[in-house]
């Protein structure tokens, strides 16, 4: 490391974000590498670190000899006024090298609130903001990730995005530009054509023109060239046993959000709520078998020595054999004292015999995710959990001497009434009558319930896409009304800022036209949005309105249901008419089974897959 | 993923090790390591926590709290501030099968960065309480640098009382550095226009002097690290640490 650097490290916070030098970074000889490629995540190290997406794709990146793959993160504010003050531009972790220096970039989009960060970090990297002022010598920006699936907002500022999963993708691309550059036929504009024409799953913002009608929906998509796809398919590794997984994980000596092994148990999600995105954008279902599973567990544990493994899939207890895994697990697991946690436990899959196997369910904090208040908002919704599953999960917790459950509510959900919102205080009071009717409880502990609700986003690939987020006011009144509704002490109630959920609503469904806010905020300063102390909404407001954009037309409208939408020129593999057949159920308070009781023909069957619930694809 | 020439994985080695005799009583094996690099910003907590998983991937005998959350008994010796670089630092660990100090080093090697290193492992005659001195190698590069200045801040820090504030748990309190510095000896290098200091501080528990502290003071009394960060820097490296008659503390 440079000495200059070290007065600055030694006068910000955490200086361990950006030291580097961790046990298992890859450094590789600058002068045999062919493509270097700088992998950034847009938010701070000790959440970038965490990341499982990161993990695999540095390792999947390096195992390709010719390509070295770095990590960057955005520095945090004391940071970067540092870095400004004494024009030190943004550096990637292993090399310490300027970004502009690298042959690729790629950003991973997690969450809408982190696009100012993207920017931030291009701007501290001193590299143009918008990709048509980035000439044939600086960088390729790819994105990728969840918030892939409507890149819109962000379109001006990328070369192209990554659509799906990018375990084939990035090293495709690393692939193609190097053979370009070694035929001597680089440029630019011939590689992104190249890789729009050549590669599945491409999608080159720059080679489609959007135009609007006067009302200021979308008219339509064109594509600049024939030869391009007209409808970009999403690309899934098909079987996830033989998909890579990273043997070494970089090893940070600071604390960060999950220290601990983790275990990707299946990705996508039988479950259908129909608010979600991740349940609609990771079909179809792909499980890996405990067997792999459990010799993936070991490896990472010997090569971590973390002493907690995570099983991590969207609603973990579909996983058809998590009985014989755990069983795998635990043979070895106990003796090591490492423990096992299963996040996003379902409230019907709660059971004494699973409280008794796993010790951190045993030990931690009760969380369930109920969504909505009553059922007949769960039914609008497809939540498919009864009052009375909640109910007795509760109760097998409080017998086991808990005392404490944390619930997760949205409001604002479509069709919600006062009712619902009243329905949410009285499911907790039924909680807290539960503890009491429970002969065996803790005596010594009074209960707790806290209750946490966040407000309902409509998100691009869900039956919910089209509709209207309600307004600010009427989310703060709902906010209210439900706390005039709670009286007990033992219930704790808290909620999300319904700012930051207006400006990610329209963030998520915009499109386009949204650059040049982003731009100007940029410009301002804004970065760590997602950041309590870091949001602003007085100046996101402004910034909105001094680009010319309405929050309202992007958030608070009821989007038509033949409306072209940003993100129609993305295939998701689930159907624009399954969607819209789902929001009709939604409407009619009906549920739908998951993918394992029936299928109900979303299309993504047409993806393939292995381990998977889907029935076969007629082709 | 293989360790040793028997091949065993890990976790079979591990399995190997729990099947040997139990020792009688645990035992403290001392490990004298390296800190320098990037690890300067590394906290004693992150650094503790990085040893706990280093332990574990090392496979060593380690020997754990009984109890319901058992862990293992780590003890360090100074404190090194973040910022600081060591080639001196000690850390008392407990195992409870056999396996030679040799075989401890080499496998905690293997799990380290060039940065973080073991150089020595032996069976401690010693305690941590006798330590009472710890020298140190700082290097300025400041704007100004000369021969004066490196004799403008020998008098500083050889003129007593020079008084700054020390934060403690029991609050600030304002305490004359000069007694704890044992010998200074402080050079103007000309090939590379810095000045290097040698200093010998005291390391007693109570009156333990960082030497920020001498940082601070000549930021003070000698305007140093005053123009341009960019150009300015300073390191600390602890040499070596003694017991109070001056003999190496091993
Ligand atoms: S095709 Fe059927 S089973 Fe497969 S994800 Fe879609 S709805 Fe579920």
């Amino acid at each position: 490391m440079n000495k200059n650097v070290s007065n600055i490290l030694k006068a910000v916070s955490k200086p361990g974000r950006y030291s580097g030098g961790e046990y298992g970074q890859i450094i590789k000889d600058k002068s045999k590498v062919k493509a270097r490629f700088a992998f950034c995540f847009p938010d701070t190290y000790e959440i970038g670190m965490s990341n499982l997406g990161v993990r695999i794709l540095y390792g999947v990146l390096n195992r390709e000899e010719d390509v070295w793959c770095e990590r960057v993160y955005d520095p945090w504010l004391d940071m970067q006024e540092k870095m400004r003050e004494h024009h030190l531009p943004l550096c990637a972790c292993e090399s310490g090298d300027p970004l502009s220096e690298f042959d690729m970039i790629g950003f991973t989009l997690q969450y809408e609130m982190s696009y100012t960060n993207v920017l931030n970090m291009l701007d501290l990297a001193g590299l143009p903001l918008r990709q048509s002022e980035r000439d044939d010598s600086m960088p390729i920006v790819i994105g990728g990730g969840p918030c892939a699936y409507n890149p819109e907002p962000v379109a001006d500022f990328f070369d192209l995005f990554n659509i799906g999963e990018g375990e084939e993708m990035l090293p495709e691309l690393c692939r193609l530009y190097i053979q370009m550059k070694e035929e001597g036929r680089y440029t630019k504009a011939e590689y992104l054509h190249e890789a729009a024409r050549s590669i599945e799953g491409i999608y080159v913002p720059s080679l489609y023109q959007v135009s609007y009608n006067e009302d200021g929906t979308i008219k339509e998509y064109t594509p600049i060239y024939d030869d391009i796809p007209t409808t970009i398919h999403k690309r899934i590794i098909k079987d996830m046993d033989t998909a890579y997984f990273p043997e070494k994980v970089v090893m940070p000596y600071i604390e960060t959000v999950h220290d601990r092994v983790m275990l990707e148990v299946f990705r996508g999600c039988i479950r259908g709520c129909r608010f979600c995105q991740a349940g609609m954008i990771y079909r179809p279902v792909r499980e890996k078998s405990p067997e792999v599973l459990n010799e993936q567990a070991k490896c990472l544990f010997e090569a971590t020595g973390y002493d907690e493994i995570s099983l991590t899939s969207l609603s973990i207890s579909d996983y058809t054999q998590l009985e014989e895994l755990c069983n795998l697990l635990l043979e070895w697991t106990d003796e090591n004292m490492v423990s096992l946690s299963l996040p996003s436990l379902r409230v019907d899959s709660f059971t004494k015999e699973l409280m008794d196997k796993i010790a951190t369910v045993r030990s931690s904090s009760l969380t369930f995710a109920p969504e909505a208040g009553t059922q007949r908002l769960r039914d609008v919704i497809n939540k498919n959990v009864l009052e009375e599953d909640l109910l007795r999960a509760v109760k097998v917790a409080f017998e086991a001497g808990k005392n404490t459950v944390k619930l997760y509510f949205m409001s604002g959900l479509p069709t919600e009434t006062l009712d619902d919102i009243a329905g949410i205080a009285e499911l907790a009071s039924h909680v807290i009558d539960a503890y009491y009717q429970t002969p065996n409880r803790n005596r010594a502990k009074k209960p707790q319930v806290t209750i946490s609700v966040s407000c309902f986003i409509p998100k691009p690939f869900t039956p919910f896409q089209w509709e209207a987020q309600d307004t600010f006011d009427q989310l703060a009144e709902k906010q209210e009304y439900l706390g005039s509704k709670i009286t007990d002490k033992k219930i704790r109630y808290t909620h999300h800022d319904a700012k930051v959920s207006r400006i990610e609503a329209v963030l998520a469904r915009g499109d386009r036209r949204l650059a040049p806010a982003l731009e100007l905020a940029c410009k301002e300063g804004f970065c760590f949005d997602s950041w309590d102390e870091c949001f602003d909404y007085d100046r996101w407001i402004s910034v909105l309105e001094r680009t010319g954009i309405d929050p309202a037309f992007y958030a608070n409208r009821v989007w038509g249901l033949d409306e072209v939408l940003p993100w129609d020129i993305i295939d998701c593999g689930v159907s624009k008419e399954f969607l819209r057949k789902e929001r009709d159920r939604a409407y009619a308070e009906a549920t739908t089974p998951n993918c394992r009781e029936k299928c109900s023909g979303c299309g993504a069957n047409k993806m393939g897959g292995e381990r998977t619930c889907c029935p076969k694809a007629k082709n | 993923m293989l360790s040793q020439s028997e091949k065993l994985s890990k976790l079979e080695e591990k399995k190997r090790i729990l099947a040997l005799p139990e020792l009688e009583r645990p035992r403290t094996v001392r490990l004298k390591f390296r800190k320098v690099g990037s690890l300067q910003y590394i906290s004693h907590l992150d650094l503790q926590r990085t040893f706990m998983r280093v332990l574990t991937r090392a496979c060593l005998p380690v020997w754990y709290t009984k109890g319901f959350n058992p862990h293992a008994k780590l003890v360090f010796s100074t404190p090194l501030s973040v910022g600081a670089q060591s080639e001196y630092e000690f850390l008392d660990l407990r195992i409870d099968r056999e396996m030679s100090t040799e075989e401890i080093m080499k496998r905690l090697n293997r799990e380290l960065t060039e940065e973080l290193q073991i150089t020595e492992a032996y069976l401690p005659k010693s305690d941590f309480s006798e330590i009472a001195w710890a020298t140190y190698e700082i290097e300025i590069c400041t704007e100004h640098a000369s021969e004066a200045l490196a004799e403008q801040m020998t008098k500083v820090l050889t003129t007593a009382p020079l008084l700054l504030t020390k934060r403690t748990k029991a609050g600030e309190k304002e305490i004359d550095i000069v007694p704890l510095i044992h010998e200074i000896k402080i050079r103007f290098n000309e090939n590379d226009a810095t000045i290097g200091i040698s200093a010998t501080l005291s390391a007693t528990t109570g009156e333990f002097l960082n030497p920020e502290m001498l940082i601070t003071a000549l930021k003070r009394e000698c305007s140093i690290m005053s123009g341009d960060p960019m150009k300015e820097w300073y390191t600390i490296l602890r040499t070596s640490v003694m017991k109070a008659d001056f003999t190496r503390f091993r």
